[in-house]
């Protein structure tokens, strides 16, 4: 990073990278200190560890470093010579390849002791777990099973039952493992910094209901690194309040990702981003007056948790309801929500071929949300990570007729 | 209607079981509901009178459900849903959908909200199954099955209702492992693809009435040669089209054990008698091998595979990787590897719902057993 680059950056951009950086230091240096390194999901109780002194470390996070750096075709092929299929999640390729290779745009992450996979995410993940745990010899992968949170209140409540008995069973590991008592005082503490960085990361969000909107998508995804990976944290808190505080800022003096007059288009996101398209993606569309708002992806962090019910129940009852594991009408429920809230006239319907847990409901999504909006939707087939299945041209064109349409429906604003 | 089946019926039923089921269900006024692989318990459904129908693919064109799913999305699941939306549309009263992976769990939210029918319930088997709270979750979700299905059927559990549906399954499953154990020694009285359509058409026509026909059948069987037969271990999760078989038993390959679904994984099934059922049915489902492909436990599966390969002194293993499988598609290449190490001869046969033409497996059938003779 240059000079002129490092004096450019914004507090909550300094903040973040000394958390990051700090973070790291501290999960290289664990083994050392005879800590656990736990690799867990992106969406997982990361609280648990966090109070037991447990690095948790994110395969999914490192792999994204590689596919922003336009890395995932090259370390996804190399994996497919191993023979595992072209059809599997970018990430988890992308990770394979660095297991047998040891390439990679950063420093790299420390090798794991434990795993811990919550499936309310995917089941992916599991798989992908399962394979790194089996050539670690068998080191311990802790399941956290979230059965889909079917719109049903009894079967809910019993659903979350089941899901406490679980995290009393990831305890019980943990204890076993670091022959130490687990601290539920230490658990309530971290909580509360989990739910304090949690509102304010949903603040942050919301901040794209203003017109014109202070973030656009590219932003949400930037700023949400830090509430995956260092979620129950004071740090995460601080890091949150900073951002909100620059980005308030901004809403008070105007300042759009777009300038109000410009803003015609603001739209709705299905599926995680295309990494290695990003500032192509947001250059192409803000060309056309368009900006992505938001996505239920960003969303899945935002957490609720109620500190005045139990931590176990509290956590249960929020991993179990994100977005990925409720039942796709209240998926859409949740979309519409956002379509309301935020003001959107569009949106972009990503089939993710990496990720089949969020794009099976793609189609369906699609029908539902045009048909009780009135709203017209692009879906296009690519990959998150892996640059071979992604059609330049035929991505611009779809996108340049979308607007068009959106025109012709009188669609666009000002 | 089907308590006086010979093996060529068997065989014509395995194919397109669904002519058959409608004129049941026309003839006996019952209603048929469909599940999909691995987890529902079927005894459960079958207490309420009600006909449980596995769905197993289907091999005709596919019209609608690509439009809903990725293209890459596992071909069972797609050929499933294909039969419900175009094929046998009015036949099922309704559906209990198993949710084992991503792919069965988001299913089913599209099959509920794209197939017509009076009634849809998912059933939330474990996705763990080495701790306590999996059998204490299996318990809870046959209890809201149960209650589930007297909603819907407005009709009460009577107290030998499930014991004797438990004694008809387990009866299904003790007369297909003599059948399985005499074509092992026997090979030439009964063939691979008749052997596997009483296992696969087991999982979907009136097991009380089947079981008529399973034992005059196995009374019928004479011993016949197995000179020139090479006996090899099947594994995966299912193996289709049935046509499959057809070729390992033109190519004179004797499937002496296996681990699949329509299968030994099926036959493992015996539910104890005990005071208490429902405990002795989530019993069982803890106590079958691999009942899911997503509990990945290859070193087992390996060990599994291994021990059958020794003990029936087998010639090779032949794996079926259905496409899209993405629970096999991240074990396989460990599997691969420890056989290879192991020195088993293994060989992977790639499965598509709606392939038709067969010639290619042949090839590589044929490649592989020269490859192994020998051995």
């Amino acid at each position: 990073m240059s000079e002129k680059q490092k004096k450019e950056m914004t507090k909550s951009q300094i903040l973040s990278k000394e958390i990051t950086e700090e973070y790291l230091e501290e999960a290289f240096r664990a083994k050392k200190e005879g800590r656990i390194v736990c690799y867990t999901t992106a969406i997982s109780p990361v609280e648990i560890l966090v109070a037991h002194d447990i690095i948790p470390i994110y395969p999914e996070n490192h792999s994204v470093a590689n596919l922003v750096a336009k890395k995932g075709a090259e370390m996804c092929s190399f994996v497919e010579g191993l023979g595992y299929s072209s059809h599997l999640c970018a990430y988890a390729r992308c990770d394979l390849a660095y297991r047998a290779t040891g390439r990679t745009v950063t420093r790299g992450i420390p090798e794991p002791d434990m795993f811990l996979a919550c499936n309310a995410q995917c089941f992916t993940l599991t798989k992908w777990f399962e394979v790194l745990s089996r050539k670690g010899g068998g080191l311990p992968l802790f399941v956290f099973d979230t059965p889909q949170y079917i719109r049903d209140r009894r079967a809910r409540e019993e659903i979350v039952k089941y899901c406490v008995m679980q995290l009393k069973e990831l305890i019980a590991l943990i204890e076993d493992l670091t022959k130490r008592k687990f601290d539920y005082d230490r658990l309530r503490e971290v909580l509360k910094y989990s739910r304090e960085a949690s509102l304010l990361y949903r603040r942050f969000l919301d901040m794209a209901q203003y017109k014109p909107s202070p973030i656009s998508i590219f932003d949400a995804l930037i700023g949400m690194a830090i509430t995956v990976y260092r979620r129950g944290t004071p740090q995460c808190v601080e890091y949150y309040r900073t951002l909100c505080d620059e980005i308030q800022e901004k809403v008070e003096k105007g300042i759009g990702v777009l300038p109000k007059e410009k803003e015609r288009f603001r739209l709705y996101w299905e599926n995680l981003p295309i990494w290695y398209k990003f500032s192509d993606h947001a250059k192409l569309l803000s060309s056309y007056g368009a900006v992505i708002l938001t996505s239920l992806y960003v969303h899945a962090w935002s957490f609720e948790f109620d500190l005045d019910k139990d931590p176990l129940y509290t956590l249960s009852e929020n991993y179990v309801s994100r977005f990925s594991n409720v039942t796709l009408e209240e998926r859409v429920d949740m979309a519409l929500e956002l379509f309301e809230r935020y003001s959107l006239n569009g949106m972009l319907m990503f089939m993710n071929r990496s990720c089949k847990a969020v794009s099976f409901a793609v189609p369906t999504l699609k029908e539902i949300l045009t048909k009780r909006t009135g709203i017209p939707a692009l879906v296009f087939e690519s990959d998150m990570g892996d640059q071979r299945f992604y059609s330049e041209t035929q991505i611009r064109t779809r996108i340049e007729a979308y607007f068009e349409t959106l025109e012709k429906l009188n669609l666009a604003r000002g | 209607m089907w308590e006086d089946m010979s093996l060529e019926d068997v065989v014509r039923c395995a194919s397109d079981p669904y002519p058959s089921i409608r004129e049941w269900k026309r003839k006996s006024g019952k209603k048929v509901i469909g599940t999909t692989f691995a987890d529902v318990p079927e005894e459960v459904i079958q207490a309420f009178d009600i006909l449980p129908v596995t769905l197993m693919g289907t091999t005709k064109p596919l019209k609608r459900a690509q439009a809903l799913l990725p293209d890459n999305a596992c071909s069972l699941a797609r050929s499933n849903l294909e039969l419900v939306l175009s094929y046998e549309t009015d036949l099922f009263d309704g559906f209990v959908l198993p949710q084992v992976c991503d792919t069965t769990q988001h299913m089913s939210d599209i099959w509920r909200i794209n197939v017509k029918a009076d009634y849809f319930e998912s059933f939330l088997a474990p996705r763990q199954v080495d701790r306590p709270s999996a059998k204490y979750w299996v318990r809870k979700e046959i209890d809201r099955l149960i209650d589930s299905l007297k909603n819907f059927s407005g009709k009460d559990l009577g107290p030998t209702d499930l014991k004797r549906s438990v004694e008809i399954h387990n009866e299904n499953k003790r007369l297909l492992k003599e059948i399985y154990s005499i074509k092992n020694e026997n090979p030439s009285s009964v063939s691979s693809k008749e052997f596997f359509s009483m296992v696969k058409i087991s999982q979907q026509v009136d097991k009380g009435e089947f079981n008529r026909s399973l034992k005059k059948i196995k009374d019928s069987l004479k011993p016949g040669k197995k000179e020139g037969y090479i006996d090899v271990i099947l594994c995966g999760i299912t193996c289709e089209p049935i046509e499959i078989y057809g070729l390992f038993d033109e190519l004179k390959l004797n499937v002496i054990a296996d681990n699949l679904l329509i299968g030994s994984r099926y036959l493992e099934g015996e539910v104890e008698d005990g005071e208490d059922l429902i405990d002795k049915l989530t019993e069982r489902h803890f106590k079958r091998g691999f009942f899911s492909p997503i509990h990945g436990n290859v070193f087992a599966e390996f060990e599994q595979i291994k021990k059958l390969y020794k003990e029936k002194n087998a010639k090779a293993v032949i794996y079926v990787h259905i496409e899209f499988c993405e629970s096999q598609e991240y074990d396989l290449p460990d599997l691969k590897r420890m056989m290879k190490q192991e020195g088993i001869p293994m060989h992977v046969i790639e499965t598509e719902y709606q392939t038709t033409s067969l010639s290619h497996i042949r090839t590589r059938l044929q490649a592989f057993i020269e490859s192994i003779k020998g051995i």
